[in-house]
């Protein structure tokens, strides 16, 4: 199982993947009279435009109410797997100076990206939260224990997200215009995977298409325990295990074979 | 020709840099169009070439060469930053590599996040880094500034501050790269005596650096990298001065190129169409060996017929001490008529020159010194021999010994 130890190393090197995490948040807020704050603000300010915009301006769907608070746990979350997978693509360019001068395993710098990334993310689930009791006060939702399988929806989500960021950020350093195709890629998944729209306000026969997408399951979880409060279905955990286990068996693989090149090229 | 157990193994390694990324396919576009996708790019630069040699425990070895030779990859290789092409490459116990200070830190975060993260970077765990930590700060003498962002630091400082964590992380294996041409003296001085200290502590040392004094003065052994493959590896002093050597005589040869600008003076009566050197069999060359024969001739053109000349030639090295000059008059020709073109030709048989390079002057003037056309600085040439001497001659010579002298073989 030599291709898994890109895994094995990140696990050995925890430590060290936590201080560059702390590293990315300390000297994003470092000089900043706000520091912290903004991680509240950002998420907060997308909330307030969400509730402002589908209210006055837009129709909100029918079928999904509250609208804002769907979509806002959805951009939320869409926002950390398109940030850490778009940080994971620079990574190698970014840390070049440490991974030529430093005998460093270079799989410490994706995980790291994914992690500051997930870390925002944590950060702005106190506002989400907020979003929930409000909306439960004025009888839109009723929150039911369902909430709780978010974490495990998150976690599974997180390691496909650190499969598809050892397989981008290794491409990387020997392509130059796989950051084009992964933001390309990126807008295009926004508005083919459930994010703004339940699976359901997808006609049935194209539903397989949707399957295919591989964050459509993920999407469809988050959707299930912080909008509906109802409880992610097994198959929907078997879409999302197997996503987790193939990207990063995928991932891994391509990391570890490209490896040796990294200090050379990047 | 080292211990049981070296601390450093290296067998015919070999590195070859891949150039794919700016050969066939520098997209993946491009890749996939080709359908090429395989990374193994055709050719490449070697940049190490067979290199064998180990490092006994607590040895200190120096390693010299120029630009380009391969002593940053053969440290990358040693800290593992690369992996060779070829060949194997084996460091017994901890390592840390002092390829660049504070490679690691970070900009916007203060010196204490950064040197617990670069702590982290160089493998230590976060109870020894917190054990360290204060002898870090001192050595570094950054106390004030621990909290202040390490922007805000001078490049000096942030030289010590790298070097500090480096050094307290207590290697086994400590390679070195050049880190001392960036601090002051005073550092330089500190660093010198923490290596000292690693020394005496049966540490092994590999100690990369262009000033050749230093490796001379620091290291027992020293080995030499030329194109990436191993020139020499033996007692330091003696491979510094044949690595000077080499570099003395390339020297030579890019001053040889430089030559014939000189300057060219004289009133035109009579004009030096063209000097060259012969060697021995008449064919013009640029180098000769000490002790061989050697002519000097000069193609010499007059428009109008003169009674009144003189030619000269003038052998001088590089930085203008003239080591040989005569003329016609001194020799004690004297002129009747020059008309037309002309050849002269001095010969030499034997050019006992020590080695080195040499400037030529050639001339055609009047009796009383006034120029027809001095050409200075003319060609240069250059003279190699095999046995060395000091000064500018090389005579033939021969030692012979009586009595209780022995020599080995």
């Amino acid at each position: 199982m030599t291709f898994l130890s890109p895994l094995r190393r990140t696990w050995a090197q925890r430590a060290l993947v936590a201080a560059l995490v702390r590293r990315e948040l300390a000297a994003r807020y470092r000089g900043g009279s706000l520091g912290v704050l903004w991680s509240f603000l950002t998420p907060l300010l997308l909330l307030l435009v969400f509730a402002t915009v589908f209210r006055f301006v837009f129709a909100p769907r029918a079928d999904v109410r509250p609208y804002a608070l769907f979509l806002f746990g959805g951009v939320l979350v869409w926002g950390f797997v398109s940030a850490a997978l778009s940080d994971a693509v620079e990574t190698f360019r970014a840390n070049g100076p440490l991974l030529r001068k430093t005998t460093v395993a270079p799989e410490v710098f994706p995980a790291a990206a994914v992690g500051a990334r997930l870390v925002h993310l944590l950060l702005a689930l106190p506002v989400l939260g907020a979003a929930i009791v409000v909306a439960t006060v004025r009888g839109g939702v009723r929150p039911g224990a369902a909430l709780l399988e978010f974490p495990i929806v998150l976690a599974l989500l997180t390691l496909s997200v650190f499969g598809a960021a050892l397989f981008v950020s290794a491409l990387a350093v020997h392509f130059g215009d796989v950051r084009d195709v992964v933001a390309n890629l990126l807008t295009v998944s926004f508005f083919v995977t459930p994010v703004l729209y339940p699976v359901e306000a997808v006609p049935e026969r194209w539903r397989w298409l949707l399957r295919a997408n591989p964050f459509a399951s993920f999407f469809s979880g988050v959707h299930d325990t912080l909008f509906y409060f109802r409880p992610v279905s097994s198959s929907g955990w078997l879409w999302m295990a197997g996503t987790a286990a193939v990207a990063l068996a995928v991932g891994a693989a391509t990391f570890e074979r490209l490896r040796d090149t990294l200090a050379e090229e990047a | 020709m080292s211990g049981p157990e070296p601390a450093i193994a290296v067998a015919d390694a070999t590195k070859i840099y891949r150039r794919y990324v700016r050969q066939a396919h520098g997209t993946l576009k491009s890749a996939l169009l080709s359908r090429r996708l395989s990374l193994r790019g055709e050719g490449g630069v070697v940049a190490l070439d067979g290199v064998s040699f180990t490092v006994a425990s607590g040895e200190s070895i120096g390693v010299i060469g120029s630009n380009g030779s391969g002593k940053s990859t053969l440290l990358k290789l040693l800290a593992n930053i690369v992996r060779p092409t070829r060949g194997s490459v084996a460091v017994r116990g901890r390592l840390a590599a002092l390829l660049e200070l504070g490679a690691g830190f970070h900009p916007e975060i203060s010196g204490r996040e950064n040197i617990g993260i670069t702590g982290l970077l160089l493998g230590l765990t976060k109870k020894e880094i917190a054990a360290r930590f204060d002898d870090v700060v001192r050595f570094a003498g950054v106390e004030e500034f621990l909290d202040a962002p390490v922007k805000t630091y001078s490049s000096g400082m942030a030289v010590r501050l790298g070097f500090a964590i480096a050094a307290h992380s207590d290697p086994d294996v400590l390679l070195v790269d050049e880190v001392l041409a960036v601090g002051d003296e005073a550092f330089a001085h500190r660093a010198l005596e923490k290596f000292s200290e690693f020394e005496r502590a049966g540490k092994t040392l590999v100690f990369v650096s262009h000033d050749l004094g230093l490796v001379a003065q620091r290291c027992r052994r020293a080995i030499w990298l030329d194109h990436g493959r191993l020139a020499a590896d033996g007692v330091a002093g003696e491979v510094v001065a044949r690595y000077r050597e080499r570099v003395a005589a390339e020297e030579g040869d890019r001053r040889t190129a430089g030559a014939g600008e000189g300057g060219r003076i004289g009133s035109g009566v009579a004009s030096i169409e063209v000097v060259r050197l012969l060697d021995r069999k008449g064919r013009p060359t640029a180098r000769l060996r000490s002790g061989e024969a050697a002519s000097v001739e000069m193609v010499v053109r007059a428009p109008e017929a003169l009674s009144d000349f003189v030619f000269g030639v003038q052998i001088a090295t590089v930085s203008g001490t003239i080591v040989f000059g005569t003329n016609t008059a001194l020799e004690g020709l004297r002129a009747e008529r020059l008309a037309g073109d002309a050849r002269v030709v001095l010969e030499i048989p034997a050019l006992d020159l020590a080695p080195g390079v040499y400037a030529l002057d050639a001339a055609v003037h009047a009796r009383d010194g006034a120029p027809y056309d001095y050409r200075r600085d003319v060609l240069r040439f250059e003279v190699t021999a095999e046995r060395a001497g000091t000064g500018v001659w090389s005579p033939a010579r021969r030692w012979s010994f009586s009595g209780g002298i022995r020599w080995k073989e």
